[in-house]
């Protein structure tokens, strides 16, 4: 063990080999994630409750009462992509309150005791909580299907919408990660979670139509990542809706770099 | 060079100051322990050496490495053990060797085998499939070991390693580190509570107290600094002061009741030498007893207190681990 005298040469060999450092960090950190998953997915269904409650009664009720008028659409139709962005924004937002637990026990001093660099760390995990999205979704999905929710089930929507779980996830949980460094504590963080989940979810288009808003909940709605989330599912779910798909996007990686880009300036701070 | 240098180091915490400009250094392949209570700053030198927080000023390298400058070159050749659960408890203990081996860009080819090595080695081969969340408190010391040993440090930082293990588990842990040691010359930073640790483990000792090295050497130097064991005599026939004397210093000297209380260096060497001189002037020795001086008297002296105050460092341990547990 004494024998590996690279030292002298790694800080030049470090430059070169930092783009594939930081990839091979990124995925192993979200395969190990997919391990996790795989050993025990109860979360998964236990974080369905929520999600399959909005869809059953307050899905349901809405649609009978026909309250909001959604356009060709049924209200659960409508419904559904905004409970499946909501759902990956809880799953995420848990990401922060997550690198404070680990940052009491010991896990997150023996991560960063490796060489992995601090922006693939927040990355890798940011995509962690992308991958856990997806099956989160799929469980609100399967749940939409049983309930006769109509919605594409074209594998190129399908893997569109897997791509914005991925961008959702990616954005919530590094906008977590933004605060676990500055709030520090896990009782703090967890009421930061609530604190900022709900208004997240209730200014955004997820439950209504940004057009049927009162007009200052319509500006604060277009500063929302979530709206945009929210949109670019509903085009791609439901067919005749029209979006930008693009602008969503763009919102939607704009507010993850960001957001990713505090979070990596702010790590440090957890440790101290 | 040395393994780990370090000069005039501090780290302030607001205005506390957790470490109050420290300077030691540690030769390659050797055992340092870093002795002190609750709060000495222990942990938090650790966390300085391995890049996790900057010191307020002074400067530390390992092997030669800058922290500060080069963190990242720095990490590559070191391992950690936190004094607190690392170890992914909702993943197996393969996995969590596995999930190292390539944060540590260890190639392909050789993964495997390092991993059975570290298994085998810390004897958890058997149990490697199963969930951490399974294993017995020692178990899960000893994969936190294996982890650390993923990238095969050249320096190797253990953050009160037996803490929270029961006597046999202790042992066993401290069989392997000075197997590291012996077998693959790794250096070793440990830090402890326990003075017998430190005496088992160690082959140099700096004891830290409220940020301060207050004391270092080796263990037995610092005992000898003491002034030495002490001999208890009891012997009736007639004065044996003088003759005493020339083997040491004379603490209690009661020719009437017969009792005598002698410092001398090494307590094992100096008692046939002692007993030959009472012997040869026909003085018949009663009894004999010898009291070791201990790292805990070395520490009496330099910081003032005695090191079991410090408190409730088992408690935290085990919480912690309670809690992980829960989680899962
Ligand atoms: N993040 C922090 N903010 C403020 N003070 C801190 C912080 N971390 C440590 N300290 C303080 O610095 C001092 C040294 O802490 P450190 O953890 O290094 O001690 P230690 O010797 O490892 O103790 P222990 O045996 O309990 O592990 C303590 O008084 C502690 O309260
Ligand atoms: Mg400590």
């Amino acid at each position: 063990m004494a024998g590996c005298a690279s030292h002298e040469i790694s800080d030049e060999e470090a430059k070169r080999m930092i783009g594939s450092k930081f990839l091979r960090t990124v995925s192993t950190l979200a395969e190990f994630e997919l391990r996790k998953l795989r050993h025990d997915s109860s979360e998964i269904f236990i974080r369905g409750v929520q999600p399959a409650l909005w869809l059953l009664v307050f899905g349901t009720a809405l649609t009978s009462i026909r309250a909001i008028d959604v356009g060709s659409f049924t209200y659960l139709q409508f419904l559904t992509p905004g409970v499946l962005s909501q759902s990956v924004m809880f799953v995420a937002v848990f990401y922060g309150i997550m690198l404070v637990w680990e940052r009491d026990l010991g896990l997150l001093n023996k991560l960063l005791s490796t060489p992995a660099p601090r922006s693939a760390i927040v990355l890798g995990k940011a995509i962690s909580a992308g991958v856990r999205g997806i099956f989160q979704a799929i469980v609100v999905f399967v749940l939409a299907l049983i309930i006769n929710v109509q919605l594409s089930l074209n594998p190129l929507d399908l893997i569109g919408v897997a791509l914005v779980i991925v961008i959702a996830g990616m954005c919530f949980s590094c906008l977590s990660m933004c605060l676990a460094p500055i709030f520090k504590s896990r009782e703090k963080m967890m009421g930061i979670g609530q604190a900022i989940t709900m208004p997240l979810f209730f200014t955004s288009s997820a439950i209504y139509p940004i057009n049927q808003m009162p007009g200052w909940l319509q500006i604060i709605s277009a500063y929302n990542p979530l709206s945009y989330i929210t949109d670019a599912m509903r085009a791609l779910l439901l067919p005749g809706y029209v979006s930008n798909i693009p602008l969503d996007l763009g919102a939607g990686l704009l507010a993850t770099a960001i957001f990713a880009t505090i979070a990596t300036i702010l790590f440090r701070r957890i440790l101290e | 060079m040395k393994a780990v240098e370090a000069m005039d180091l501090t780290k302030m915490y607001s205005d506390f100051k957790a470490v109050d400009s420290i300077s030691f250094d540690v030769d390659e392949g050797q055992i340092f322990g870093l002795l002190g209570p609750n709060g000495a700053g222990k942990t938090t030198t650790i966390r300085i050496a391995l890049t996790l927080i900057r010191p307020t000023s002074g400067t530390i390298k390992v092997f030669g490495i800058d922290c500060v400058k080069s963190a990242a070159s720095v990490r590559q050749i070191s391992g950690y053990v936190p004094q607190e659960v690392s170890i992914d408890t909702d993943l197996s203990g393969y996995e969590n060797l596995l999930m190292y081996s390539k944060l540590y860009y260890t190639p392909k080819e050789q993964r495997g085998q390092r991993i059975q090595d570290a298994l085998e080695y810390m004897e958890l081969a058997d149990r490697q499939h199963d969930l951490a969340k399974t294993y017995s408190g020692g178990m899960m010391r000893r994969l936190e070991i294996a982890q650390a040993l993923m990238n095969r440090p050249r320096m190797l930082f253990l953050d009160e390693p037996s803490i929270g293990l029961d006597p046999s588990a202790k042992t066993a842990v401290w069989n392997q580190i000075m197997h590291l040691r012996d077998e693959f010359g790794t250096t070793m930073l440990v830090t402890t509570h326990d003075m017998h640790e430190a005496e088992v483990l160690c082959d140099e000792i700096a004891i830290m107290n409220k940020g301060k090295i207050v004391a270092d050497g080796s263990p037995t130097q610092l005992k000898d600094d003491m002034g030495g064991d002490m001999i208890s005599i009891t012997a009736h026939d007639g004065d044996c002061s003088l003759i005493l004397r020339e083997h040491g210093q004379l603490l209690v000297s009661k020719p009437d009741e017969g009792t005598y209380e002698l410092v001398v260096a090494q307590g094992e060497k100096a008692i046939p030498a002692v007993l030959e001189s009472l012997e040869a002037h026909k003085i018949h020795v009663e009894s004999v007893s010898l009291k070791k001086s201990t790292l805990d008297d070395v520490f009496l002296k330099y910081a003032g207190a005695r090191i079991q105050d410090g408190g409730t460092w088992r408690d935290a341990r085990v919480t912690r681990l309670a809690m992980r547990k829960r989680k899962g």
